[in-house]
């Protein structure tokens, strides 16, 4: 037994325990957190995207709300505008985030830690502005609300996201679709030429890895990423507005991944789980929970500075004795 | 024909010139480079290798003039380069690390197929390491071998991207005599196959190595030779060798 087949089993009883989720939930009469479970998934998948350049590429990014905010604004635009369907208005969204990434990366992966990590701040804003501007096409402060048009319609066979338990398993699929196809990128070849770019660049280029584009490309799959979350959090809300477009949406997407485990496949997903839950808990009784979810943060990065998972990982293989 | 030619290279660096004027080709065999420290040994190394642009002056490999292209491509042209600070992937394994060396020249940015099922880039990734005599440690994480070690599988990445021509800086510095004495057999060897260019300090490993001396001073070169030749050059002496001769 090692620790890879152990984490495999692992996450193949998470992945039965959310598929089953909403009949326990029900069972157990408190369907309220089927909302907040759903909630959980799509901010996993977006913290997914923070780390797929964070952890896998070494590119520290504060403006993937940017990406969120256009895959948003791709479905409600899609759908109050043009009238187009579920599928189209997701492909609208993730289309329009991937074209924004494309597009901010020719000139963000020229450069490297801090002054990345400003250029990507600084979009964001831009487009931020921008969405609170351009009250005809986004809204403006008000945002974009629109009724959902069904996921499925043949004939009798009707499915809605009006219906709790349906709308948590139509994202569950896209998530774990998601991260599905994160993890053969992971095993691929361009998976360890993101690596060779993280572990060293000079090296990379020197080895004949051109160094520019696999962090251009990382960086469109990760606007992709984050896009696709925000198209699923529109249909989650029917609502698109700027305020997630703000850098401090950005930044929590780096908090989750830091607190969960850079790097590492579901790190991101854990942290975003356990600081929403957190949230959901302690902002009843307390309305200073934030310092909680710091404090937190900071015990992680000084006693697990490879995060939850990372620290599993190492806990494992110490147990597992090698 | 050569496989490398240097006419007229120069690099500024402000009022420095670091490399002034090198005319130079590279034939079969094994070039040492040698001079003082701070005669523009490693600044011509990074000019040869893309790491930094030229001032003035032209580059041809193999007959293709390379002069504006990037390391990465003058690379997959097959030119292979060690640095003088060791570096590989730490955070990677040592088999990983010759495997994504080695993968370089065929689909190196494929997203989709496992690069486990990849067997053709795996034998060469293990030949590089056999060659260099890491076999045995593939599994481990590159970051805790020991100094020698990431030294020689530094050669071995360079190895399994097949290259023409292989440039070392100092691939014997901080060794012990006996790694130093195993890596110069293994550069021997490799030299068989592969137009290589050393840099080092080490003038056993020089003398006991090259087929030519390549003497730089200021940026200049002052001599070049076979290295019987080289030896007994004053002016080498002088400018170099007679370094030794003081702390002596």
């Amino acid at each position: 037994m090692n620790v890879l087949s152990v984490n495999r089993a692992l996450t193949l009883l998470l992945l039965l325990a959310l598929v089953a989720a909403p009949l326990f939930l029900g069972w157990m009469e408190v369907d309220f957190w089927l909302a907040v479970m759903t909630e959980i998934l799509i901010w996993g998948l977006f913290a997914s995207s923070a780390n797929l350049l964070f952890g896998q590429v070494g590119l520290l990014s504060f403006g993937q709300a940017l990406y969120f905010g256009f895959g948003m604004y791709g479905v409600a635009i899609g759908i109050d505008r043009f009238g187009l369907g579920l599928w189209p208005a997701m492909g609208l969204g993730v289309a329009a985030s991937l074209g924004m990434a494309a597009v901010a990366g020719l000139v963000a992966v020229r450069l490297t830690w801090h002054y990345f990590a400003i250029i990507t701040v600084v979009f964001s804003l831009i487009f931020y502005f921008l969405a609170l501007r351009l009250k005809p096409i986004t809204g403006g402060d008000d945002g974009l609300s629109f009724s959902a048009p069904p996921i499925l319609d043949w004939g009798s066979l009707r499915l809605t996201l009006s219906d709790d338990a349906t709308q948590y398993w139509f994202v569950l699929l896209i998530v774990v679709l998601a991260f599905a196809l994160q993890a053969r990128l992971r095993a691929s070849a361009l998976g360890r030429a993101f690596a060779a770019v993280r572990e060293g660049e000079r090296k990379a280029s020197l080895l004949g890895i051109d160094v520019l584009r696999v962090r251009w490309i990382a960086f469109v799959i990760a606007g992709g990423l984050a896009g696709l979350a925000g198209a699923l959090f529109a249909l989650f809300g029917r609502y698109a507005s700027a305020t997630h477009m703000y850098y401090t949406v950005s930044g929590e997407a780096v908090v989750w991944t830091v607190l969960g485990g850079a790097g590492t496949l579901l790190g991101p997903a854990i942290g975003a789980a356990l600081l929403i839950l957190v949230r959901e808990e302690l902002s009843t009784v307390w309305e200073h929970y934030p310092l909680a979810v710091g404090a937190l943060t900071i015990a992680v990065v000084v006693f697990a500075p490879r995060g939850i998972a990372g620290g599993w990982n190492l806990m494992l293989a110490r147990v597992l004795g090698r | 024909m050569n496989v490398l030619e240097l006419e007229g290279v120069s690099r500024q660096f402000g009022g420095l010139r670091a490399v002034d004027g090198v005319t130079l080709s590279i034939g079969t065999g094994i070039t040492a480079l040698i001079g003082p420290n701070g005669a523009g040994k490693t600044t011509l190394f990074n000019l040869m290798s893309g790491l930094l642009p030229v001032s003035s002056g032209r580059i041809r490999f193999r007959g293709q003039d390379i002069t504006g292209l990037p390391a990465h491509r003058r690379a997959k042209l097959g030119m292979a380069r060690t640095l003088q600070i060791k570096q590989v992937f730490a955070g990677l394994t040592v088999l990983e690390n010759t495997w994504i060396a080695a993968r370089q020249r065929h689909r190196p940015l494929d997203p989709f197929r496992r690069a486990s099922d990849d067997r053709a880039t795996r034998a060469a990734a293990e030949a590089a390491l056999e060659t260099m005599g890491l076999e045995a440690m593939a599994g481990r994480q590159a970051g805790s071998l020991a100094y020698g070690d990431i030294a020689l599988l530094e050669i071995a990445m360079a190895l399994a991207t097949q290259p023409a021509l292989l440039l070392l800086d100092e691939p014997v510095c901080g060794m012990s005599p006996s790694e130093t004495e195993r890596t110069v057999a293994r550069i021997r060897a490799v030299s068989a196959t592969t137009d290589v260019v050393i840099v080092e300090h080490d003038m056993d490993v020089v003398f006991g190595l090259a087929d030519r001396v390549v003497v730089l001073a200021e940026g200049r070169v002052l001599a070049d030779g076979p290295p019987a030749v080289i030896a007994r050059e004053p002016a080498v002496r002088e400018a170099y060798l007679g370094e030794d001769e003081e702390a002596a």
